[in-house]
C-alpha cells in the first residue's frame, strides 16, 4: 500500500535555486526508505514538501492517494501523520525543559491534559529519557537531544517518520541506539524515511533506497540492486558500501561464493567459500569428482561449530590409495540464539537460563534493558550491533542471550530466522519468556560417531 | 562548559520544594532586613539564607564565598565612607590621615553597620533564590502571576535560545582566538564587532528555523506551560515558620538595642 507519493514535484528557491524538480516516487507504508545522496542533493527540501511545510512550485504530494491541500486545517492533519525530525536537535528543541518539548507537539493536537502526560511519558520511556524530563535541553549530550527530538515527533503518533541525517554528529553507540529505536517504530508498523550520505548505513538498513543527484532521483530500487551499479553510484558521487566492496574484493580472488549482496558480517561470512582441503583413507572403488559423506565430526575436526555433518568432494586419488578431498562442513549442533523479553522481566529467570543454557555471550538492545541489566547486574557482553555480533557468535558454536523488549524482540527474532533461512546454517533461535518455550533446553544430543582418517 | 548560575539552581535538591514558599522567604527576608533597626536581625537572616543556601540547597561552600565576594566589596566602601564622615556624638576612633582630621563616631559606626548587615541579609536572600530555583521553575510562577501569555513563551523560548547562542558565541571566539583574532587590542575590538554581526545573523537564521520546527509540529499560536505540582510538606512548613517567627522575634527585642 502506498502511503506517501509524489508526481512532477519541483520546487524552486526564492532567489532562483532549483532544489528539486522532477521527483516522481512512490513510498510503500511500513518500509524503511533510505534517500541517499550528496550534500545539497536535494534531500531536505524534499523532505520538507513531504510535509507540507513547503509547498511545490509543480506537481503535487499525495498521501493515501490524496493529494496535499495547503490550508491550515489540511496541513494540521498532514503534519500531525507525517513528523519530521530535523538534523540539527538544536533548531527542534525550543521548549526550557525536555518534558516541555515533548508535550509541545500532543499538546497543539487539542488533546486533553490527561492524554497530553500520557502520550509525552510514553514516548519519553520509549526513548529512555524519563530521568531527564525536567532537565534543561543544554545540559543533554548529543545523542540524548537526538532522543529527544525524536521523543517530541513519537509523542504526536505520527505513520511516517522523516528523519534528516538521524546519525550526524553521534558516536557509535549513540547511533547504535537510535537505529534500534527506528527499527523498533518500524516494527510497530511506522514507515520510516531517512537522509543520509552513508551509504553503509543505507545498504544495511533500508527496505528500499532512492538514490538523489543534483536535485533529481537518478535510481531507486532495493538496496542490493541500487549498490550493485557502480555506474548509478559514480554519477551520485556515491562509493560503494564498505561490505559490498569487500565481497566483490573476495569474490574476484575465487574465495567467496559468486552472486550475493551480503549486507551485515554475518552474511559477509557465509559467502565466504572454505578451501578446506584434507588427506583420507578412501575405498578402492571411488574415483575422483565422487562424493564422500564423512559422517559427523567432532572435537578439533569440527571447526566452525561443535559437531559437523561432513560431505567431501574427491580431487585426487594418490596410488597409495590416499586421496585428497575438499571437505564441506554443515553444522548440525551449532550455537543458538534466545531471546528474551524485558517486558516480562525476573532476575531469578533470567539466572536461570544462563545456567542451563549453557549461555557464554550476552547482549542487550533497546535503553530500557540496557539500564535493567546494569541495575541488576547482569554482565553485558556487547551493546551494540547486537545481532550482528550474536550471530556470528552463533556461527562459531556459542550460545547468545538477548534482553530486549517491546517491537525490538520481533525484530531481532525476524532478522536471525531470515539468516538462518537463507544461509542454509541451522541454528536454534527462539524467544525465551513465551508461549513457545525454549527449543534447546529439551533438545536430544545426538550421538557423534568418530571418524576414521 | 560555562557554569551559570542557573545550572547550580538546577542541581539543588531544593529546586523540587514549592516554588511559592522559596518566594515568600526570600521577600520575608528581604523586608525583615529592610526594616530592621538593629544589625542584628539582618544578619541572623543572612545567616540562616546562607545556611539553607549551603547545607539544604547543596551549593558549594566556595562558590557561595565567591559570589558573595563581589557585592561584599562594593558594600565596605560604601560603609566605609558612611562610618567616616556622617553622625555625631562621641568619638570612637580618630586619627589623621595626611594632615586630614579621620574621626568615627558612635552613631556614624552604628549607621554604618545597620548598612552593612541589611546589605548583606538581601544579597543572601536574593542568593538563595538564584541558586535553589532556576528559571524554568520560574515559569510557573510568571504564569500564576498574570503576565501576559505572550510573555511568558516569550520569555520561555529566550531562555532557551540563551544557551544555544552563548554555546555559539564560544565557538566563534575560539575560531577567533586560534587564528589570533585577539593578540591585540584593535584586533579585538575587530574580533569582537564580528562576532557580534555573525551572532545577530544566525539568531534572524534561527528564528526561521524555529518558526519551521514548531510549525512542523502543528503550533497553532499558543504553547502551553505544564506546571508541575510541589505540594509544601510538613518539615518545610514547620522550618520555614520557626524561621519567621524567630526573625520577628529578634525584630521586636533588638527594637531600641544599640551595639555600642
Amino acid at each position: 500500500m502506498i502511503i506517501l507519493e509524489t508526481r512532477g514535484l519541483k520546487y524552486t528557491y526564492p532567489d532562483g535555486t532549483v532544489a528539486v524538480q522532477d521527483i516522481n516516487i512512490e513510498i510503500k507504508k511500513g518500509k524503511k526508505v533510505a534517500f541517499v545522496g550528496q550534500n545539497g542533493s536535494g534531500k531536505s527540501t524534499l523532505f520538507l514538501l513531504l510535509n507540507g511545510t513547503l509547498k511545490p512550485n509543480q506537481g503535487e504530494v499525495l498521501f493515501h492517494g490524496f493529494p496535499f491541500k495547503y490550508d491550515s486545517k489540511s496541513l494540521r492533519d498532514i503534519r500531525k501523520s507525517v513528523g519530521i525530525v530535523f538534523q540539527n536537535s538544536d533548531d527542534q528543541i525550543f521548549a526550557p525543559t525536555v518534558y516541555q518539548d515533548v508535550a509541545f507537539g500532543p499538546a497543539n493536537l487539542g488533546y486533553s491534559k490527561e492524554r497530553v502526560d500520557t502520550c509525552a511519558q510514553q514516548a519519553l520511556e520509549y526513548v529512555g529519557l524519563s530521568r531527564l524530563k525536567d532537565k534543561p535541553p543544554h545540559h543533554l549530550s548529543g545523542g540524548q537531544k537526538k532522543r529527544v527530538a525524536i521523543a517530541g515527533i513519537m509523542a504526536m503518533e505520527p505513520e511516517v517518520i522523516i528523519l534528516d541525517e538521524p546519525l550526524s554528529n553521534l558516536d557509535p553507540v549513540g547511533a547504535d541506539e537510535i537505529m534500534d529505536l527506528l527499527n523498533e517504530f518500524n516494527q510497530f508498523g511506522s514507515t520510516i524515511i531517512i537522509s543520509t550520505h552513508d551509504v553503509d548505513l543505507a545498504y544495511r538498513w533500508s527496505d528500499y533506497v532512492f538514490l538523489l543527484s543534483n536535485s533529481k532521483v537518478i535510481g531507486q530500487g532495493t538496496p542490493a540492486d541500487v549498490f550493485k551499479d557502480p555506474e548509478l553510484l559514480k554519477k551520485t558521487g556515491l562509493r560503494q558500501p564498505t561490505t559490498l566492496e569487500i565481497y566483490h574484493e573476495i569474490e574476484r580472488r575465487g574465495l567467496a561464493y559468486g552472486g550475493n549482496s551480503p549486507k551485515t558480517i554475518p552474511e559477509l561470512v557465509n559467502t565466504l567459500k572454505p578451501l578446506d582441503l584434507m588427506w583420507v583413507d578412501v575405498p578402492p572403488r571411488v574415483r575422483e569428482g565422487d562424493n564422500l559423506n564423512l559422517g559427523v565430526m567432532y572435537g578439533q575436526y569440527a571447526t566452525q561449530s561443535p559437531y559437523e555433518a561432513i560431505n567431501a568432494t574427491v580431487l585426487h586419488i594418490h596410488p597409495d590409495g590416499r586421496a585428497i578431498v575438499e571437505l564441506k562442513r554443515k553444522g548440525i549442533k551449532a550455537g543458538g540464539v534466545l531471546i528474551y523479553d524485558t517486558d516480562s522481566y525476573s532476575l531469578p529467570e533470567i539466572k536461570q537460563i544462563l545456567k542451563e543454557g549453557e549461555i557464554v555471550f550476552v547482549g542487550a538492545m533497546g535503553k530500557k534493558s540496557k539500564i535493567l541489566a546494569e541495575r541488576d547486574g547482569v554482565r553485558l557482553d556487547v551493546s551494540s550491533g547486537v545481532i550482528d555480533k550474536s550471530i556470528l557468535m552463533a556461527l562459531c558454536g556459542k550460545r547468545c542471550l538477548i534482553l530486549t523488549a517491546g517491537g525490538m524482540v520481533d525484530h531481532a527474532f525476524n532478522r536471525i530466522k531470515e539468516y538462518v533461512e537463507t544461509s542454509g546454517i541451522e541454528f536454534t533461535v527462539g524467544v525465551a519468556n513465551r508461549e513457545e518455550g525454549c527449543q534447546w533446553l529439551e533438545e536430544t544430543e545426538d550421538i557423534p560417531e568418530t571418524l576414521k582418517i | 562548559m560555562t557554569n551559570i548560575l542557573d545550572d547550580y539552581a538546577l542541581m539543588s535538591p531544593l529546586r523540587r520544594r514549592n516554588n511559592w514558599l522559596k518566594l515568600a522567604i526570600v521577600l520575608f527576608g528581604l523586608l525583615a532586613g529592610v526594616s530592621a533597626t538593629s544589625p542584628i536581625p539582618p544578619i541572623f537572616i543572612a545567616f540562616c539564607m546562607s545556611f539553607a543556601t549551603v547545607a539544604l540547597g547543596r551549593a558549594p561552600l566556595k562558590l557561595y564565598f565567591k559570589l558573595l565576594l563581589a557585592p561584599m566589596g562594593f558594600a565596605i566602601t560604601g560603609v566605609l565612607i558612611i562610618a567616616f564622615f556622617s553622625g555625631s556624638g562621641p568619638e570612637l576612633l580618630s586619627f589623621e590621615f595626611l594632615g586630614y582630621p579621620l574621626s568615627v563616631r558612635i552613631d556614624g559606626f552604628e549607621l554604618a553597620l545597620l548598612v552593612f548587615a541589611r546589605s548583606i541579609s538581601g544579597m543572601c536572600c536574593l542568593y538563595f533564590l538564584a541558586l535553589t530555583t532556576p528559571m524554568i521553575e520560574l515559569f510557573a510562577v510568571l504564569k500564576a502571576s498574570r503576565l501576559p501569555e505572550s510573555f511568558i513563551e516569550l520569555s520561555m523560548l529566550i531562555y532557551r535560545y540563551i544557551f544555544v547562542f552563548l554555546d555559539m558565541a564560544l565557538s566563534i571566539r575560539y575560531a577567533q582566538t586560534v587564528r589570533l583574532g585577539y593578540s591585540s587590542f584593535s584586533r579585538s575590538l575587530r574580533s569582537l564587532g564580528m562576532l557580534g554581526s555573525t551572532l545577530f545573523v544566525r539568531s534572524w537564521e534561527q528564528g526561521d528555523k524555529l518558526f519551521l520546527a514548531m510549525n512542523s509540529r502543528c503550533y497553532d499560536g499558543k504553547m502551553t506551560l505544564f506546571e508541575v505540582k510541589r505540594p509544601v510538606g510538613a518539615p518545610e512548613l514547620l522550618l520555614t515558620s520557626a524561621y519567621f517567627l524567630l526573625t520577628l522575634a529578634l525584630l521586636y527585642l533588638t527594637k531600641n538595642a544599640s551595639i555600642v
